[in-house]
C-alpha cells in the first residue's frame, strides 16, 4: 500500500512539473511544441547515463554512452541542463516564417524521428530495450526499498513540483510574462512594438526544456528504467490533453490537469476489471476516452477547468466628471453614429490640448511656420513591392520632416498600407531603400526599428485580445527592466518600482482619452472604436520618435476623431513625427501638412490640401465629387 | 547493385500506395486548409473493414469496396461532425490539429478495442513473380502499381476536365470568391471529403496488402511518409503529391539497401523537416 501511494506521489510530482513546463511554453508563450516529450526523455536518459556505471558493468548486457556513476544530485542537475540544451535547436523550427500548425506538425515529426533513432541506434541508450538498473539517488546511504526512502522520494517530487510552480509563476507574473502573452496573442504586433520574438521563444523553450528534463531525471531515479516506449508521441498527446483540460495559461490549471489526466484517469481505469475475451479492451478504451476528452474540452470548455485569470492592475478609478464630458466611451459610444451629430458637451475642449490654432502649420495664408531642421527624419527612395508579379508599389519616394503631421491619401489599392508596412519593416520591399535619420534601415527587422523609435499601428484590429487594456498599453513600453527572463527571475523587487510608474503613466493616458473605466477589461471585448483608441494609445506608450498610423480614425466617432487629431498635433509640436494614412479628407484638411497622394502605386502629388485640391490630376484621380 | 535495383522496384510499390494516400490527403487540405492528421487513422479503420470481410472468406479484391466505403463515410462524417463545427466557430489551425490528434486516438484505439491488439493479415495469394524490366515483382505488387496509375489518371481527369474538378480548384484557391461566383462550396467540400476519403480507404487497403501484417497503430509511421510526400510536392498540390510520393517511396526503399534498413524512414523525416524549414510551400506550391 505504501508503495502504491508513494508511486502516485512521485508520478503526480513528475507530471505536474512536466505540465508546468508545457504550460509555460504553450499556455503563456503560445508555442505549440508537440516535440515536448523529447525534453523529458533527454533528461531521463541523461540522469540515467550519468548515474549508471560504465556499460560493461552488471555483466555488460546493456550498451550506452557515458556511464559516469555520478552521485546525487548531479544526475538531476545534468538532466535539467540537457533538457534546456536540447530545446535550443527547436527554437529554430518554431520561427515566425512557418504557419503555426505546420510548425506543430514538424515538431511532432521530430519527436517521432528521435524516438526512431534512439530505438534503433543501440550504442546510444541501449535501443529498444532501454536503460535498466538505473541507480536510485542516495541508494548507498538509504535502502531504496524502505518505507522511509519511498516517502522521502514522494515528498521530494512534490516539493520540487511546488518549487517549479513558484518559479514559473514568478516569471509569468512579470513584464516578461506579459510580453510572452502579447506574443501569443498577436506575434506580428508584438514584433512591431520592439519585442525580439526569437529571443522570447528561445527563452521560453529553454525554461520548459529544463523543467521537463528535471522531471525526467526525477522519474528515472524512481522507476530505475527508461525506454523509448515511455516517450512516444502518445505521451505528448496526454500532456497536451492535461494542459488543455486543466486550463492552458493558468499554472494551477496545468497542475490540476496533471492530477486529472495522467494520474487520476490512468489510476481510475486500473480498477476496471479486464474483460474476459479482450484483455486489451480497457487500455485501448483509455486512449479513446482521452481522445474524447480532448475534443470535448476543446468544444465545450476550451479555456479549461481553471481558465487564465485576468490581471487587474489598475490602481485608480475614473473620476465622475472626466467621463461625463465625452461621448461615453465605456459604453461603446466611440463608434461613428449612424444618424446626425449632437452638439458636443461643454467639457470636450477641456480635454483637448491647449493649441493655438493660428500657429498650426497649415494656417490659411499664414507663414507662421516654425523652423524645421533640414534633414528629413524618415524617407524612402524608389520603394517597390511586388505581389505575384503585380507591382502594388511602383517606385515611391517620400520624405517626412521632423515634427510634422504628414498625411498619405489615395484611392483603395493605391498601395498606402503597403508603403507604410515597408517603412515600418513589417513587409520587405522588393526594391528601394528606407532611411531613418539618414541611416539605411532597409534590412532592419520591424522590432529593431521599433527600438529605434519607429512604431506603427495596424489597419485591422490588432489589440492583444487576452490582455487587459492596461496590459496592452504596458506592453508597448520599451526597455522595461522586468521584460527579460533574468529581470523576471530577479523578481518584483527588481522591476516593481518601474512597473508602478509605468502603470501610472498608462492610467494617465487612459484618463486623457476617457477610457480609464475599461482599464481592466480584456481588449478583445471592446467595441471597434474603443479598440482603435487602445491601439493608438498603445503606440504612444512606446514613446516613438516617428509614429506611423494606418487609418486610425476608421470607425471612430467624428468628435473623438477631432480630439485625437488635436492630440496628435500637440505631440508633433513636442517633437514627434507622425505619418498618417487616412481616408477622411476633413482630417487631412484640418491636421495634416504636407499630404502625399498615392495612386496605383506611385506618388501622384504632394503639398497642402489646398494646393492638392487645386491640382487637376489629383482631383480627377481621387477627389472627384 | 542488384539489391539496390530490387529496392528501387519495391520503392515503386511503396510509392504507389503512398500516392493514393498523399493525393487524398492533399486534396482534402487544398479545399479545407486543415491538416487532417486523423487521415492515417481512417486508413486503419478502412483496412480493418476490408479485413472483416476477408477473414470470413471474401476475396481481398472483392472486399475493396468495404474499405473504400468505410474511408469515404468516415471522412465525410469527420468533416461534417467535427471539423466543420470547429471551423465555423473560428478555431485556430493549432486547435484543429489538436482535434485531429484526438480523433486519431478515438479511431485507432477504438478499432483496437474491437479488433484486439494482435496483428492480423489479409489472406490472398501474392501470385507468381514476374520480371518487369530489371525488377522482380509479384503479380499483386504489379497490380498495386497498376491500380495506383489508373487512379492517378482518374484524379487528373477529375481535376482538369470535370466541372466538379474546376469547382474544387476554385474553392481551394479562394473560397469566398468561389461562393460569390455561384459555386456551392459546402457541396464541393463535402464531395472533396467523399473523394479523398475513398482514396484514403483504398490506400488503407493497399497498405494492408503491401504490409503483410498490420495492427491498429501500424499507419502511425506511414502518416509521416504521407506528410513528407505532401510537403515535398506542396500542400494542396495534387500533382506535387504524386511526384512527392514517387520520390519518398523510392528514396525510403532505396536507402534501405544502402544504410541499415531500420533507419530507412528517417530519410523521409529529414526531407519533411527540410521542406518545412526551407520551403514550406513545396516544390509546386504557392501557398504557405
Amino acid at each position: 500500500m505504501v508503495y502504491y501511494i508513494t508511486t502516485i506521489l512521485v508520478y503526480a510530482g513528475v507530471d505536474a512539473m512536466a505540465c508546468l513546463g508545457l504550460s509555460q511554453q504553450f499556455g503563456i508563450a503560445g508555442v505549440t511544441n508537440f516535440g515536448f516529450i523529447i525534453f523529458q526523455a533527454a533528461g531521463a536518459y541523461t540522469a540515467g547515463v550519468l548515474s549508471l556505471p560504465p556499460d560493461s558493468a552488471n555483466g555488460g548486457f546493456q550498451s550506452y554512452v557515458l556511464g559516469w556513476n555520478l552521485p546525487f544530485p548531479l544526475p538531476w542537475i545534468g538532466a535539467a541542463i540537457v533538457g534546456a540544451l536540447v530545446s535550443v535547436p527547436f527554437a529554430g523550427v518554431v520561427g515566425r516564417r512557418l504557419r503555426g500548425d505546420f510548425a506543430a506538425v514538424a515538431l511532432l515529426v521530430t519527436a517521432v524521428m528521435f524516438n526512431l533513432l534512439v530505438t534503433n541506434f543501440v550504442p546510444l541508450f541501449n535501443g529498444a530495450a532501454g536503460l535498466s538498473l538505473v541507480p536510485a539517488p542516495l541508494q548507498s546511504a538509504v535502502n531504496p526499498q524502505s518505507g522511509a526512502y519511498q516517502w522521502g522520494y514522494g515528498a521530494a517530487a512534490i516539493l520540487l513540483a511546488l518549487g517549479v510552480y513558484w518559479f514559473v509563476n514568478r516569471i509569468t507574473e512579470s513584464p516578461y510574462g506579459r510580453t510572452l502573452r502579447a506574443m501569443r496573442d498577436n506575434d506580428a504586433v508584438a514584433d512591431s512594438l520592439g519585442k525580439d520574438l526569437r529571443a522570447l521563444r528561445t527563452s521560453s523553450l529553454v525554461i520548459g526544456g529544463a523543467i521537463a528534463g528535471l522531471s525526467g531525471g526525477v522519474l528515472v531515479g524512481f522507476i530505475n528504467l527508461w525506454d523509448p516506449q515511455a516517450w512516444g508521441y502518445a505521451e505528448t498527446v496526454v500532456l497536451f490533453a492535461a494542459v488543455i483540460i486543466g486550463g492552458s495559461g493558468n499554472h494551477r490549471g496545468a497542475m490540476l490537469g496533471a492530477l486529472l489526466v495522467p494520474v487520476a484517469f490512468e489510476e481510475a481505469t486500473r480498477y476496471i476489471p479486464p474483460v474476459a475475451g479482450n484483455p486489451n479492451l480497457v487500455p485501448a478504451l483509455q486512449w479513446v476516452v482521452i481522445g474524447l476528452l480532448i475534443v470535448a474540452f476543446l468544444w465545450f470548455r476550451p479555456q479549461g477547468v481553471l481558465p487564465e485569470r485576468r490581471r487587474r492592475l489598475a490602481t485608480r478609478a475614473p473620476s465622475a466628471d472626466a467621463e461625463a464630458a465625452l461621448p461615453n466611451p465605456a459604453a461603446g459610444g466611440l463608434d461613428a453614429p449612424a444618424g446626425g451629430l449632437d452638439a458636443p458637451a461643454g467639457g470636450l475642449d477641456a480635454l483637448a490640448p491647449p493649441v493655438d490654432r493660428g500657429r498650426l502649420p497649415h494656417a490659411a495664408g499664414g507663414s507662421a511656420v516654425p523652423e524645421r531642421t533640414a534633414a528629413p527624419i524618415l524617407q524612402c527612395r524608389d520603394l517597390v513591392r511586388e505581389f505575384d508579379g503585380v507591382r502594388v508599389v511602383d517606385g515611391v519616394s517620400m520624405a517626412f520632416e521632423r515634427g510634422r503631421l504628414t498625411g498619405i491619401i489615395g484611392p483603395n489599392g493605391a498601395g498606402k498600407s503597403t508603403v507604410l508596412a515597408m517603412l515600418a519593416g513589417t513587409l520587405e520591399p522588393t526594391d528601394g531603400r528606407v532611411l531613418l535619420d539618414g541611416e539605411d534601415i532597409t534590412g532592419l527587422p520591424a522590432f529593431r526599428r521599433a527600438r529605434r523609435g519607429l512604431v506603427r499601428t495596424f489597419q485591422l484590429a490588432s489589440e492583444f485580445k487576452r490582455l487587459t487594456v492596461l496590459e496592452n498599453l504596458l506592453s508597448a513600453i520599451p526597455d522595461q527592466r522586468g521584460e527579460t527572463l533574468l529581470g523576471a527571475v530577479r523578481g518584483r523587487r527588481f522591476w516593481g518600482a518601474q512597473e508602478r510608474e509605468a502603470i501610472e503613466r498608462a492610467q494617465a493616458m487612459l484618463e486623457r482619452f476617457g477610457l480609464l473605466g475599461i482599464a481592466d477589461r480584456y481588449a478583445g471585448d471592446l467595441s471597434g472604436g474603443q479598440r482603435r483608441l487602445v491601439e493608438i494609445m498603445r503606440a504612444l506608450m512606446a514613446q516613438p520618435r516617428v509614429l506611423l498610423l494606418d487609418e486610425p480614425m476608421a470607425g471612430v466617432h467624428p468628435r473623438l476623431a477631432h480630439q485625437i487629431g488635436m492630440s496628435l498635433v500637440s505631440l508633433c509640436q513636442e517633437g514627434m513625427t507622425i505619418v498618417m494614412v487616412e481616408h477622411e479628407l476633413s482630417i487631412m484638411d484640418e491636421f495634416c501638412d504636407p499630404v502625399f497622394v498615392l495612386a496605383e502605386g506611385r506618388v501622384l502629388a504632394s503639398g497642402t490640401m489646398a494646393q492638392l485640391r487645386a491640382t487637376e490630376e489629383v482631383v480627377e484621380a481621387y477627389l472627384v465629387g | 547493385m542488384s539489391l539496390f535495383v530490387e529496392s528501387v522496384g519495391f520503392g515503386f510499390v511503396t510509392a504507389s500506395v503512398l500516392a493514393l494516400a498523399s493525393v487524398g490527403f492533399t486534396l482534402q487540405f487544398a479545399v479545407t486548409n486543415v491538416l487532417n492528421l486523423a487521415y492515417a487513422a481512417v486508413m486503419t479503420v478502412s483496412m480493418y473493414a476490408a479485413y472483416m470481410l476477408n477473414e470470413r472468406g471474401v476475396s481481398i479484391w472483392l472486399s475493396a469496396p468495404a474499405a473504400i466505403a468505410a474511408g469515404a463515410l468516415i471522412s465525410v462524417a469527420l468533416n461534417g461532425l467535427v471539423y466543420t463545427p470547429f471551423k465555423r466557430r473560428g478555431s485556430s489551425p493549432i486547435a484543429m490539429v489538436i482535434v485531429s490528434l484526438g480523433m486519431t486516438l478515438i479511431l485507432e484505439f477504438g478499432t483496437q478495442a474491437v479488433a484486439g491488439p494482435t496483428n492480423v493479415s489479409y489472406s490472398f495469394s501474392q501470385g507468381a513473380t514476374v520480371r518487369a524490366g530489371s525488377f522482380d515483382l509479384t503479380v499483386v505488387q504489379l497490380l498495386l502499381i497498376a491500380i495506383s496509375l489508373v487512379i492517378m489518371a482518374a484524379v487528373h481527369v477529375l481535376i482538369r476536365h470535370t466541372k466538379l474538378g474546376k469547382a474544387m480548384r476554385a474553392t481551394a484557391a479562394n473560397p469566398d470568391l468561389a461562393r460569390n461566383c455561384g459555386i456551392r462550396t459546402s457541396r464541393v467540400v463535402a464531395a472533396t471529403w467523399l473523394i479523398s476519403g475513398a482514396l484514403c480507404g483504398l490506400a488503407g487497403l493497399a497498405f494492408g496488402i503491401n504490409s503483410g501484417t498490420f495492427g491498429a497503430t501500424s499507419t502511425d509511421l506511414f502518416l509521416v511518409l504521407i506528410l513528407a510526400a505532401v510537403f515535398l510536392g506542396g500542400p494542396g498540390e495534387p500533382y506535387g503529391a504524386m511526384l512527392g510520393a514517387l520520390v519518398i517511396g523510392v528514396a525510403t526503399e532505396a536507402s534501405a539497401s544502402v544504410i541499415v534498413s531500420d533507419y530507412k524512414d528517417v530519410i523521409a523525416f529529414l526531407i519533411l523537416l527540410a521542406m518545412m524549414t526551407v520551403r514550406p510551400q513545396g516544390l509546386f506550391g504557392a501557398r504557405v
